[in-house]
């Protein structure tokens, strides 16, 4: 590793360990400064290899920086800031070792240029992840906890077997381009690896299950690392990969129908997550340039404005206790600053002009239309409406407004609003200088997102949304209840087939005591009885006579044996010189 | 956010701000009739986006049908009591 290159996922990996040996303000200063150091070491990088380190005659390349790892790696570093930040007042020092890991592992993904490091570094996210999720320290938590180990397991076990596969097949496990692999094995485990990751129903029902339990500072990090990282590898791996754009648009509307549904606030943001990921999903798979390029700005201005809405569901749990929406409401009285900071994140996911969702997604919906892809086009444009009506207007409505429960919160720690005011003015920023981001990706940016007919466009669906919201208010309540996923299989699912398998294994037992039954008592012990009349009559009448004969020749050779010294000298002596006769005469 | 307040729950003001909220939208679906004929800056991909207030249209129809879709899955099939996953 060259000295000039220093990684900045190790940055926060090792440095991790300063927080819990110092205390107080310097402790403090560490969790900030420890992202801002990566942050500044990611800007300060050109592009090229670095890193390289020879392991199993493979290289394993932990520096690839190019335009693509660069923009990914600005987004993860800023909003390890911005969650350090967010969580400064919590007094546990796990959550803050864990949650600088989980960023340098993120960091390390995003680097890595071979498919084992790759692998490393998501399982070292994964491990991470659970750990947020177990801090919480509840029952429900460490359920959910372990039900998200299955899964991330399973996922890594796929992208290894499919690192092995190409590993023996072309002696190489340099991580670029799969379309290559199209068709084989090895295209497809480490596809569905990366799908699980980036919660592609029907693999991504550990997301909605698992965030809504993490601790509510974890909850931030989580939503940013996981499936984004997952975003870059499929444009890495996978871009222009046909399934990609339907399967992607399927999931945007997926996370829209589930919302609905949705009564805990995190779980509905959770949903929104992966109605989000699809249109990334989708982009990957059109993978045209401009396709491309909104994948990525989407996946940047994403990690901000889903920072934004989950730190200020995690705001209102933290000062209420409470995450059912049913139970909320009327808290804009004692939360304005709270709700201000929500609705800039709310609008941001929305597309509302001037946020950064209306210039990044646009992009991916323009690049459906480009390619004259109709059917994506309006399922992409139905899903924004969809995001809208929940994130923008659904949530907010029932959590600050909407019938007074009566719940009388207050403001969080002036640290959690700072870290949400500094995503949200990031979500602003990008929106209003959307060059700014679109300098940074992948591709050349032609794209123009400020047009009249675009403006009034968007402007005219998410007025309307906001109107069929108001007309059919009544049958959007939020209800006690939970939804059916993907996740029934291991949590349900499971439980359904065990009384059968526990006849089944009752009646496998039956016949195996029935056969044992048959075959010990009858033949065995049987053969046992057979045996031991053997034993007495042959086997000791055998013992005995043997020994009553050498107790007769032991007698008879008393009488040959004197016992004195002399003979016995005289018969070695014979021996010796028989031996030497002959020797001598050569007999 | 006394300000909120007062137009919130004062239920005078509160229709005012309907109104305020159906003049906006009637402003926006006419500026989108009238954006294609006053800035011939680009083209439609598809031949539905020159319906006149087509994605005004096309939003309406999705939030309803999001709405009501997603009821009716949710009542068929998909809902549970909220201890489903722990009895």
């Amino acid at each position: 590793m060259t000295v000039e290159w220093v990684h900045p996922g190790l940055v926060l990996i090792v440095g991790a360990w300063v927080v819990p040996f110092v205390k107080g303000r310097l402790k403090q200063l560490a969790m900030v400064l420890l992202p801002t150091a990566a942050l500044l070491l990611c800007l300060r990088m050109e592009p090229g290899t670095y890193g390289t380190v020879a392991f199993l005659g493979q290289e394993l390349v932990f520096g690839r920086v190019d335009r693509l790892s660069l923009v990914f790696s600005y987004v993860f570093a800023l909003l390890t800031l911005i969650g350090m930040v967010y969580a400064l007042h919590v007094d546990d020092d796990s959550q803050h070792v864990v949650a600088l890991t989980y960023g340098g592992a993120a960091l390390g993904a995003t680097f890595a240029g071979d498919l084992l490091s790759l692998f490393v570094f998501s399982e070292i996210m994964a491990v991470s992840a659970v750990l947020l999720v177990w801090l919480r320290r509840t029952p429900a938590s460490i359920a959910a906890g372990f039900r998200y180990l299955l899964v991330h397991v399973f996922g890594g076990l796929c992208l290894l077997a499919g690192t092995v596969l190409i590993w023996s097949q072309t002696g190489s496990i340099a991580f670029g381009s799969m379309s290559a692999y199209a068709g084989s094995a090895a295209f497809g485990l480490i596809l569905v690896a990366f799908l699980i990751n980036a919660a592609v129903p029907p693999l991504g029902a550990w997301l909605p299950d698992a965030y809504p339990e993490a601790t509510v500072t974890g909850a931030v990090f989580m939503t940013a690392f996981t499936t984004k990282s997952a975003v870059y590898c499929l444009i890495r791996g996978f871009a222009g990969t046909e399934i990609l754009v339907w399967w992607g648009a399927a999931m945007a509307l997926y996370g829209v129908v589930y919302a609905v549904l949705e009564n805990d606030a995190r779980r509905l943001l959770a949903y929104h997550i992966i109605s989000q990921v699809g249109y990334m999903v989708c982009g990957v798979g059109i993978g045209t340039e401009l396709a491309i390029n909104g994948a990525t700005a989407h996946a940047f201005a994403h990690i901000l404005y889903k920072a934004v809405l989950f730190m200020g569901a995690g705001a209102v749990l933290e000062v209420t206790g409470r995450r059912k929406l049913g139970e909320m409401g009327g808290l804009y009285k004692t939360m304005p600053v709270t709700l201000t900071l929500y609705m800039v994140g709310a609008f941001a996911i929305s597309a509302v002009p001037l946020f950064s969702g209306f210039v990044s997604k646009s992009m991916v919906v323009s690049s459906a239309a480009e390619t004259s892809r109709m059917g994506i086009f309006l399922a992409l444009t139905l899903a924004s409406s969809g995001t809208f009506l929940h994130t923008g207007l659904k949530l907010p409505y029932y959590m600050f407004f909407g019938k007074d429960s009566g719940l009388r919160g207050h403001e969080p720690s002036s640290n959690m609003l700072v870290g949400m005011g500094l995503a949200a003015a990031a979500c602003v920023i990008i929106g209003v200088f959307p060059s700014l981001l679109y300098e940074h990706l992948p591709f050349a940016v032609e794209y123009a997102p400020y047009t009249a007919r675009h403006v009034t466009d968007t402007l005219g669906m998410l007025g309307f949304t906001a109107l069929g919201f108001f007309l059919l208010l009544k049958h959007l309540d939020p209800e006690p209840s939970v939804s059916l996923d993907t996740d029934w299989f291991y949590r349900r699912g499971v439980s359904a087939v065990l009384p059968g398998l526990n006849r089944g294994l009752a009646l496998i037992e039956g016949v195996v005591g029935q056969v044992y039954e048959v075959v010990m008592q009858r033949y065995v012990l049987g053969a046992g009885s057979r045996l031991r009349d053997l034993d007495a009559r042959a086997i000791d009448a055998a013992a005995v006579g043997v020994g009553r004969y050498t107790e007769t020749l032991s007698r008879d050779l008393r009488g040959t044996v004197t016992g004195n010294a002399q003979y016995y000298g005289l018969v070695m002596a014979a021996g010796v010189l028989a031996a030497i006769a002959l020797a001598v005469f050569g007999l | 956010m006394k300000f909120l307040e007062r137009q919130l729950e004062d239920p005078a003001r509160l229709t005012r701000l309907k109104r305020w909220f159906y003049a906006g939208l009637a402003v926006v679906a006419l500026s989108e009739i009238a954006a294609p004929y006053v800035f011939h800056e680009e083209h439609a991909e598809f031949a539905f986006e020159n319906l006149p207030a087509w994605e005004s249209v096309y939003g309406l129809i999705s939030c309803a049908a999001i709405i009501i879709g997603s009821k009716l899955l949710g009542k068929l099939w998909l809902m549970r009591r909220e201890d489903y996953y722990d009895r």
